[in-house]
């Protein structure tokens, strides 16, 4: 399990990073924290000519706050996420999934950009940077582009990124006040048989809007479930409305069997989590409360 | 810049027997500086890497090694061919009796059973050219149909792994027991019967296999740094596979970072690694990586079971028989696969006509070895699931069902059918202990539920005897073992004041240098801390058999006893002489020999062991030097057993359950150090807990290949996963061990299985939930409850 040879470069800018993406043509991929780049390295499962160590690129592991946005740079750390007050007052869902992943080792060096350019399925940043309606910044030798998270995400551990790009900036416009979030794991912070971020808007006359709900595990890529949030939009979260909501999320999955679990039990745990995240997210008074 | 490390104390610890004096081991391993063989790096060292079979069953047409030699780095390349010609079969210590050998070379040549058999071996200057030359071998395999599990290996159509040996799949079957069960289970006014699947599961030590292998070409003599259990018996195993004479052959294992049963004896890479070496004429390391681990260290467990049980109406059980088939996998590996299924299926409980029919089944699988426990969860889990289901047919308390068929102390020694002498024990007191911990009697009343978050609570028991150490050496020649019964142990006084000790078994992390320690501080009356034991190296200490069987102790704790009774006996008379006295005047205490009617006539032990190592001024007649050895057998082996009991909630609509609370009751004869026997014990239920709910070696039927062979994918538990355990113990000495001690390195993985699934069967009870195979995944309880529904909606 060791890796086939590669060549190491440390860029001294983001200007000289993206010179040797673009030279390597696809043969070469971004150092951030290496929770799985690193990995699949060693067990040869990628080869690569070049790996582009970013870790001292100055700027890149700072979070910001922009007007009613919240701009990450692509280095910060889960860990980061987890402590930094400002996520937690802007994003209390972002900050609430870090405890779900990996242990205290793999949040003090996996990033946010990291984790959207593996875009697992499962993953909970890709989950709530969705539920959360972020946009990604993509840079390359020829310039920079926004890309929305919905159309970053493909599919398994596939991304809109050209060969050439990196991801400079993630992008968060103002978050809904509520949210939850609940997962299901064969282990301790593993990866999710099934999870579900949702965040709204609750009314002073108690009807909800800007509903959002995530699901992650039940397809090649975690989706949205449109349909089920246009549904409840205006409601009060009654329990009828809930459960057709739920039974709608059907409709957008196409889960894998692994052996995290089947198809069939993955199929009938989502209405089951979905109901119960929106039940949570409609009777968890405290705005931020997990 | 290294820190200045002190290494003496200043107050020495007494740490006598009884005491939970803190390991000596603890001090190196928790600041990060244990020295595993990974550690060891000698000058010019090469390193090996291994090339396996992809194919669960494949035959090898033809290897081309042409461009991996060519490759710049690489040293030594080997193959089949090669290996046959200069090496014998690994030997198997511990047969199945009447088992045929198989001739397990250390390379496949014509034909590979199973996926990560080795098939080329390359060593080069580093592990990273060793994979790149690797990837450039080309072997080109016909893939043959394989067997996947027990039943399609007897199937007359299937192919068999080993024409040349067998004529179908069937290592070896063999029946014991006694009595007439056949007849009890039909006069039985009761008989509950019930078929269940134990999953393959991997004994998974934090450390993975390792070797260094070095050959004094001119001296013809091969050292071998290897992570093991059992120094001596990887001396003899690599001996004869290598053709080499013992004395030719050194092992060394310092730290071993667990064992669990996955190292005893010796596996295809060592000896590749000491071929590599030899030819090479340079040190050659090897360090299992995970994703070999997972294919090519051997598994544990595996077993089809059915079950009957037999009772009176009044509850008395008559009559139980299992027959049962392990699957062991492509080979029979050195400790070959569970043998004490058989000899504790009756459990704690006295049933005279009971048996067992043992089949030994080869599939196209990674070969099963001795996993803690090696086949003793097994029947727990098969016996305790039958005996709830026995009382839930007869009306019957579960509780009060196990007490009625219990043996009691002044039962014993008891034989029972599988010919199994328990030795001592009180048995109910355990169940008792356990139902009242888990507040039993509380949930009975209260009922199971649901709770007002719909969730249902259930709390299950399971009790079982466990076998610790050997029953004698004459028990072992019977079946064939290549090793004894006894422990032997060197001590050997030092000019500092200090006794070192030598034994060949490892410190693998079951405290061994800590409690050995604590038995001669105790016999010789001296600290713990002037006692340094040194192990593992074959070079230095007395021929023995090794770490397993939960026998370290008990065996070992009479050899070092004898031994320093023998040191004591001289230090006082050499003592006394120096004080002008006789020794029965003289007393030994802590750092001093001193007269007993006064305390003022003292010499420090240092001054006395001085005398004695350099021969000066000895009383007349005495021997120069302070030394003694031993070499102890017990007389039997030690039972001990105990109760455990959970508690489960199950949420009914997923499936999910919690196991809120875990007791242990469980007896431990005389403490040695009461932390390292918590630790043991919690170590093996952390065990049971992942055979129990999580973990599960999966291999593809269509393609034979191992579905979860990485850390990602297998799922073992970490202490986040593990439910709070309570422990208690109870303190029965056995009669036939040392200072009355029992084993306790695998009594934790006993009944995690029969226990959990046992409190969840029990938490559904309500809607007919039966569990027949492990591990119990939510998934499964959903499906389990979904089945009962089910076959209710067709009766009713």
């Amino acid at each position: 399990m060791k890796s086939a040879p590669f060549t190491y470069v440390r860029p001294a800018s983001v200007e000289e990073a993206l010179h040797v993406l673009d030279e390597q043509a696809g043969a070469a991929r971004i150092l951030a924290g290496g929770q799985s780049l690193v990995p699949m390295l060693q067990m040869r499962l990628m080869q690569l000519d070049a790996l582009v160590d970013i870790n001292r690129l100055p700027g890149l592991d700072e979070v910001r706050a922009a007007g009613a946005e919240t701009i990450f740079g692509p280095l910060v750390r889960y860990a980061t996420i987890e402590r930094l007050p400002l996520v937690a007052e802007r994003l209390p869902l972002l900050q609430c999934v870090m405890r779900f992943v990996g242990d205290p080792q793999i949040r003090n060096r996996g990033t946010i950009g990291g984790s959207l350019a593996q875009a697992d399925p499962t993953g909970e940043v890709p989950l709530s940077c969705l539920a959360l309606d972020a946009t990604i910044v993509a840079a390359s030798v020829s310039g920079t582009r926004e890309i929305l998270i919905d159309d970053f995400l493909v599919s398994s551990y596939t991304t809109a990124l050209e060969p050439g790009e990196m991801i400079t900036e993630i992008r968060f416009p103002l978050a809904p006040h509520h949210f939850a979030f609940l997962e299901r794991n064969r282990k301790h912070n593993d990866f999710a048989v099934v999870n579900v971020a949702v965040v709204g808007r609750r009314g002073s006359d108690g009807g909800w809007s800007d509903l959002r709900i995530a699901l992650g595990g039940v397809s090649d890529r975690v989706v949205l479930a449109v349909e089920s949030a246009a549904l409840l939009e205006g409601t009060t979260l009654e329990e009828d409305a809930i459960a057709q909501a739920a039974q709608l999320a059907l409709d957008v999955i196409d889960p894998p069997t692994d052996v995290r679990g089947t198809a069939e039990y993955r199929r009938h745990l989502v209405p089951v989590y979905v109901r119960r995240a929106l039940s949570k997210l409609r009777d968890d008074h405290e705005p931020f409360d997990a | 810049m290294a820190e200045v490390v002190q290494t003496t104390r200043t107050s020495l610890r007494e740490g006598r027997i009884g005491s939970s004096v803190s390991r000596k081991e603890d001090d190196r391993l928790l600041r990060g500086e244990g020295r595993f063989t990974d550690d060891v790096e000698p000058g010019h060292c090469l390193h090996m890497a291994v090339g396996r079979c992809p194919f669960p069953h494949a035959r090898i047409l033809s290897i081309d090694v042409s461009q991996a030699v060519a490759l710049e780095g690489v040293e030594d390349v080997l193959v089949g061919s090669d290996v046959v010609s200069r090496s014998d079969p690994i030997s198997v210590l511990r047969p199945v009796a009447d088992a045929p050998d198989l001739g397990f070379y250390a390379m496949a040549t014509d034909v590979a059973v199973f996926e990560g058999h080795p098939v080329v071996s390359v060593v080069a200057v580093s592990r990273h050219v060793a994979e790149d030359a690797i990837g450039l071998i080309d072997v080109d395999y016909e893939p043959l149909p394989h067997v996947f599990d027990v039943e399609s290996a007897m199937d007359p159509r299937s192919p068999v792994l080993h024409p040349r040996v067998l004529k179908s799949n069937l290592l070896v079957k063999r029946l014991t027991g006694a009595g007439d069960p056949e007849a009890r289970l039909a006069e039985a006014d009761v008989v509950v019967e019930e078929r269940f699947s134990i999953n393959r599961v991997s004994p998974l030590p934090m450390e993975t296999r390792a070797i260094v292998a070095e050959w004094q070409a001119g001296a013809r003599e091969l050292t071998v740094r290897h992570s093991t259990q059992v120094p001596h018996l990887v001396r003899k195993q690599l001996a004869e596979s290598l053709r080499l004479e013992d004395g030719a052959v050194r092992v060394i294992a310092t730290d071993v970072g667990g064992g669990f049963g996955l190292k005893l004896g010796i596996y295809p890479e060592d000896v590749l690694a000491c071929l590599h070496a030899m030819r090479a004429r340079r040190p050659v390391k090897w360090v299992e990586d995970r994703i070999e681990f997972f294919r090519a260290s051997t598994h544990g467990r595996e077993s089809v079971h059915s079950v009957r049980v037999g009772a009176r109406s009044d509850g008395q059980i008559t009559g139980m028989f299992d027959a049962y088939a392990v699957d062991s996998g492509g080979y029979n590996s050195p400790m070959g696969s569970p043998q004490l299924t058989s000899h504790m299926f009756t459990g704690p409980y006295r049933v005279n006509d009971a048996g067992t029919e043992h089949s030994v089944i080869l599939t196209n699988k990674a070969p099963v070895g001795a996993y803690r426990g090696y086949g003793q969860p097994e029947s727990c889990f098969v016996r305790e699931l039958l005996i709830d289901r026995l009382a839930c047919r007869l009306g019957r308390d579960r509780v009060e069902l196990r007490a009625q068929n219990m043996l009691h102390s002044q039962d014993m020694p008891w034989q029972s059918t599988s010919g199994a002498t328990y030795d001592s024990g009180d048995y109910e007191a355990c169940l008792r202990m356990a139902a009242q911990a888990i507040g039993y009697e509380e949930h009975v009343k209260r009922g199971r539920g649901p709770g007002t978050d719909g969730r249902y609570t259930g709390v299950g028991l399971a009790s079982f005897v466990e076998r610790t150490g050997y029953a004698s050496s004459k028990f072992l020649a019977r079946r064939g073992s290549r090793f004894g019964a006894h422990e032997s142990v060197t001590l050997r006084a030092n000019r500092s004041g200090g006794v070192d000790v030598y034994n060949g078994v490892s410190t693998f992390g079951v405290g061994t240098e800590t409690s050995f320690a604590q038995i001669v501080a105790d016999v010789i009356g001296i600290d713990f801390d002037s006692v340094r034991v040194h192990l593992g190296d074959t070079g230095a200490s007395p021929l023995n058999t090794g770490g397993f069987a939960s026998r370290t102790l008990i065996a070992s704790a009479g050899a070092l006893r004898q031994a320093a009774e023998e040191l004591r006996a001289k230090i006082l008379r050499i003592g006394a002489f120096m004080l002008d006295s006789d020794p029965e005047d003289a007393v030994i205490s802590r750092g001093v020999v001193c007269l007993r009617d006064d305390p003022n006539a003292c010499l420090p032990l240092a001054e006395v062991y001085d005398r004695a190592i350099i021969n000066q001024g000895m009383p007349p007649g005495e021997e120069p030097g302070l030394e003694s050895g031993a070499q102890f057998e017990p007389e039997a082996a030690a039972y001990g057993y105990g109760t455990a009991a959970a508690r489960v909630s199950v949420d009914p609509e997923t499936g999910d359950f919690d196991v809120e609370r875990f007791v242990m009751v469980h007896d431990c004869g005389t403490p040695v150090n009461p932390v390292l026997i918590d630790g043991q014990v919690l170590g093996g239920l952390a065990q049971g807990y992942g055979q129990a709910v999580m973990e599960e070696l999966r291999y593809d039927e269509e393609t034979g290949q191992l579905i979860n062979g990485t850390m990602m994918d297998y799922f073992m538990p970490t202490a986040a996963d593990l439910p709070e355990i309570e422990l208690q113990h109870t303190f029965v000495k056995s009669p036939v061990t040392p200072f009355g001690v029992r084993g306790v390195g695998e009594v934790g993985t006993v009944p995690g299985c029969a226990t959990i699934a046992s409190a969840i069967c029990d938490a559904l009870a309500d809607f007919g939930v039966e569990i027949n195979r492990l591990p119990l995944s939510p998934e499964s309880v959903w499906r389990a409850l979904n089945q009962a529904k089910a076959s209710r909606e067709v009766r009713s």
